[in-house]
């Protein structure tokens, strides 16, 4: 296996006097897909805004790609590569797919003779096109706003963003929450490709048959530990719930 | 006196060219703009409605429902957009900025008699502006002779007074201020005068500037409202501040309220303009321009009636009284 | 997620695979296209009935109205040009008025005592445009920054400066009226490009206002006044800079979904910064055409202007929620309303009932686009800030 693109090494989150996250290590190599499982409040969220640049750890270190990487903002994250994807949150809905895919890195023309710069529609909506085809993601329409989309296909378009401006790591937090079934499997799919394509990817969720269907890999964190980490294909859904109740804590022993 | 003199003459010339001019004047059409809706203007209307229907002429009237030149110009260009007036009858709201888009009206072909308000100086003739063919209104520095002499004899002849107007610029109120001034200095030595305040044609804004003016100065002897808006908030004022026949005022514009105000003795002389003739006379003159009549008088002023207690009553002052139908 | 917001995202997938149906399809066409056809319908109206009411006497669709109706335009829709991107970016410019007043003001100065110093007239009037704008600009750098920076909601802090700035008009101007322009100013607030004189001897003149007298005056036409002819410059980069540039995506954007806009690296202070001064400049040129037209400079002058500019951007159909909206609607928007004017004059109604039928308007058109979200699905309570 490659060196680890995201290496975690003791990291430590405290709130006032509560430990939200508390001595926290692990890795995720590239093309691999890692489910962080939890119930609410185990700190999983709060651990990914350490990594994604929204938190501060008091202790512990960080490396991506090798380098040390205590991010000063959520912007400094994106721009190393590392892509968190939340519901509803990072997508203009009043735009249409290509100047979300493109929004605050529009591809531009020059004018009349470099005089003027104006957005050059017909690129954006190209390179659009080809890597939602990439990712066999298909819109009737991609020049409609994307309000008129259902969740599931604005998960795409957040993914197709990503993908489109080399995510070396994608987080995704509970990417299939309120979404119909149909919609979920679509959604699974595409985790899947992104690992077909090596960029590896952190799913937060608490649905047990999510990560069963998609990841390598399982952590599981309880009261902001990490309680268990296991090979998805050597544990069972009974076991799983038993770490993220508080029942069996591999770190106690 | 001149001003009577010039007056007779230009009613004279009026009414001896009606005749002729009703033959003339079905063709021409008129469009009345006055400054803003108040009972002053709603009077004129009528003088001007009056003529319209005694001589056979047709009138359009449009009224802006504030003061301002961005209220009164839009009217403006949309009476010459018709086409079809051949006079517009108005009263600018302001001496300086409105010369510009009457201009644009005269450049269309159309002529203009300004009444109440004059533009530029007011002398056609001589002065920065020619283009209207008269000017029909009060004398209105006289007019505030007349006020200085009636709030002095009313106060005793010493003491503080203030003058409430609405906007700066406009020729009418302007020249009421400045006439008032000039006599209180000329005769009464005595007396201090304070403002003008200017509540933008606004009647709580100048019930607020009163109250103000009377609390700033507690031994305040006197009020000088120069329109019906600054009247009416300076004697709601100085009503509220109970200090109703303490503190004189003198009212420009014979509204009904002034004159209430009068039977409280809290008002104690009314100017009353007379919108009315300004009005028909107005009408008169473009018929009798239509009719080609040259010698009109590039200025007319029709003069006042002075109401006090004493002759309120009397039904040859009491007609100059604004009176609206139904208001 | 809270049970509306839940109930929202079910419904968002239930109503769209992606595409729409006919009939949402029909609903987005009649609410993107009612206000030109409520446009049209009242030309139509006013076409037909002038004449009519009038015996013939009077047309409705005459060049000479045409023209008219450019010229009112001009205010109303230059305070809605800035304030169109400003909204659009989910904010709001309540300054608008008193900006255009203290420009007119700053303008009427520069000219006056330049002119006085001997600059030539031409330069004082370029002068005068600079000094209003700049003067304009600087009120809405101040906007910009206490609303971006330091977080106070647009509609307090504008409301705050539109205070501050009447101050300063008065206080700028001799008793709210600046007076004393050289006479040559008034050429270039009311000449025109064209002249047109039909009938007999009757011709076209360009730049130049023939000499003519009496039932030829009449029949002159003045077409493309200075002041309509730059408006349409600044409508037409204003156009460009919404539909065409970076800077008017990053204005959709934001008013769409600020927390998007930042997370895309968009610098949102900057831009909303930039917004302000944008809507404070385009005040600040109508404030420099009204001392030209007026010869004037006054400290009132765009106070009746504020809301009737408002009630133009939103008959447009720019969405007072932000993230959508387009320059054309507020040109619609500013043209019902003049046509609305002058069409009421020629039909002889009092002008007051302009305001019933605005309002009226305006509320339609906040229906129409509140349906149009429905139509689309767009999850109430959204994404905004």
């Amino acid at each position: 296996m490659s060196d680890p693109i995201l290496s975690i090494r003791g990291l430590t989150k405290i709130f006032g006097g509560l430990v939200a996250v508390d001595a926290v290590s692990f890795d995720v190599r590239r093309g691999e897909v890692v489910g962080l499982l939890g119930d609410n409040g185990a700190g999983k969220s709060t651990l990914i805004k350490c990594v994604s640049g929204v938190h501060r750890p008091e202790e512990g270190e960080i490396r991506f790609d090798g380098e040390p990487a205590l991010f000063a903002s959520p912007m400094d994250a994106r721009r190393a590569g590392i892509e968190t994807i939340y519901q509803d949150l990072a997508l203009a809905n009043n735009l249409d797919v290509g100047a979300n895919i493109f929004l605050g890195r529009e591809a531009r023309r020059r004018r009349l003779g470099g005089l003027i710069q104006t957005l050059d529609d017909k690129f954006m909506l190209r390179e659009s096109r080809e890597t939602l085809d990439s990712l066999q993601i298909r819109f009737p329409s991609l020049t409609q706003p994307i309000q008129t989309l259902s969740g599931g296909q604005r998960q795409a378009v957040a993914i197709a963003r990503a993908v489109y401006w080399d995510a070396k790591l994608m987080i995704m937090d509970e990417p299939t929450n309120n979404l119909g079934v149909p919609e979920q499997m679509k959604v699974l799919e595409l985790i899947r490709t992104l690992r077909d394509r090596n960029v590896p990817v952190i799913l937060i969720t608490h649905i047990l048959p999510d990560a069963f269907a998609v990841t390598d890999r399982v952590i599981v964190m309880h009261r902001g530990r990490k309680v268990a980490e296991k090979a998805t294909a050597s544990t069972t859904a009974e076991e799983l719930v038993q770490y993220m109740v508080g029942a069996r804590d591999d770190a106690a022993a | 006196m001149r001003k009577l003199g010039l007056f007779t003459m230009a009613a004279g010339v009026a009414l001896a060219l009606a005749v002729q001019a009703a033959a003339a004047a079905d063709k021409i059409k008129i469009g009345f703009l006055p400054g803003v809706v108040d009972p002053f203007y709603q009077v004129m209307q009528i003088g001007v409605e009056k003529a319209a229907k005694d001589l056979g002429v047709e009138v359009v009237t449009q009224i802006p429902p504030t003061w301002g030149v961005e209220a009164q110009t839009p009217l403006l260009d949309a009476m010459v957009a018709r086409g079809d007036l051949n006079y517009i009858i108005t009263a600018p709201v302001d001496k300086d900025q409105m010369v510009g888009p009457l201009k644009t009206a005269v450049d269309h072909g159309v002529k203009i008699i300004t009444v109440d308000t004059y533009l530029g100086d007011g002398d056609y003739v001589k002065g920065p502006v020619k283009f209207p063919l008269s000017y029909i209104g009060s004398d209105n520095v006289q007019g505030g002779r007349i006020a200085a002499d009636g709030l002095a004899k009313a106060i005793g002849g010493k003491g503080t007074v203030y003058i409430n107007s609405t906007n700066p610029n406009v020729s009418s109120v302007d020249g009421r201020a400045k006439g008032f001034k000039e006599e209180m200095a000329a005769k009464y030595p005595d007396i201090k005068v304070e403002g003008p305040d200017y509540n933008l044609d606004d009647a709580n804004k100048a019930t607020q500037q009163t109250a103000a003016a009377l609390a700033r100065t507690p031994n305040l002897a006197g009020v000088f409202g120069t329109n019906v808006f600054s009247a009416q908030g300076a004697g709601t004022a100085v009503v509220n501040a109970g200090l109703g026949g303490a503190v004189q005022v003198v009212a420009y514009d014979a509204t009904k309220q002034a004159i209430e105000l009068m039977d409280r003795g809290v008002v104690s002389l009314v100017l009353a303009q007379k919108p009315f003739d300004m009005g028909y006379l107005a009408v008169a003159f473009a018929a009798a321009d239509a009719a080609g009549v040259t010698s009109l008088p590039p200025r007319v002023e029709t003069g006042f009636a002075i109401i006090d207690k004493t002759n309120v009553k009397d039904p040859a002052v009491a007609r100059f009284i604004y009176q609206v139908p139904g208001k | 997620m809270s049970e509306r917001a839940v109930r929202a995202a079910r419904r968002v997938d239930v109503a769209a695979a992606g595409v729409l149906t006919p009939l949402q399809r029909a609903g987005l066409f009649l609410s993107r296209v009612w206000a030109w056809a409520f446009l049209g319908l009242m030309a139509l109206f006013f076409v037909a009935a002038v004449p009519l009411s009038t015996g013939g006497a009077v047309n409705f669709l005459t060049v000479r109205n045409s023209q008219n109706i450019l010229v009112a335009i001009v205010p109303v829709l230059l305070l809605g040009l800035g304030q169109t991107f400003v909204i659009i970016a989910a904010g709001i410019d309540l300054s608008v008025g008193w900006v255009m007043s203290l420009a007119s003001v700053l303008s009427a100065l520069a000219i006056r005592d330049s002119y006085d110093a001997g600059l030539p007239l031409f330069p004082a009037v370029v002068l005068g445009l600079l000094a209003a704008v700049a003067g304009a600009a600087f009120v809405g750098f101040v906007n910009g920054v206490v609303i971006a920076k330091l977080k106070v909601p647009a509609f307090i802090v504008t409301l705050g400066t539109s205070f501050i700035v009447r101050g300063v008009a008065y206080l700028m101007s001799e008793n709210t009226t600046v007076i004393g322009l050289p006479a040559g100013v008034r050429a270039y607030g009311n000449d025109a490009l064209v002249y047109l004189v039909g009938g007999p001897g009757g011709g076209i003149y360009f730049l130049a206002r023939p000499e003519l007298s009496g039932a030829m005056l009449r029949r002159m036409d003045i077409l493309l006044p200075w002041p309509v002819i730059m408006t349409a410059a600044v409508v037409a980069w204003a156009m460009f800079l919404l539909h065409r540039t970076r800077f008017g995506r990053h204005t959709f954007a934001i008013g769409g979904n600020m927390d998007a806009a930042i997370r895309a690296g968009i610098p949102v202070d900057r831009h909303i910064v930039a917004l302000y001064m944008l809507s404070a400049a385009t005040s600040g040129v109508a404030g420099f055409l009204s001392t030209l037209r007026y010869t004037a400079g006054s400290a009132v002058i765009g106070d009746p202007l504020l809301l009737s500019s408002i009630a133009a951007v939103i008959i447009g159909g720019v969405s007072m929620s932000g993230g959508s909206g387009a320059i054309v609607g507020t040109v619609i928007g500013a043209l019902i309303i003049a046509v609305l004017t002058t069409g009421l004059v020629m039909l002889n109604v009092d002008a007051f009932w302009q305001f019933i039928v605005v309002g009226t308007v305006v509320i339609v058109a906040v229906l129409i686009d509140q349906s149009r979200d429905l139509i689309m699905g767009r999850p109430k309570g959204g994404v905004r800030r």
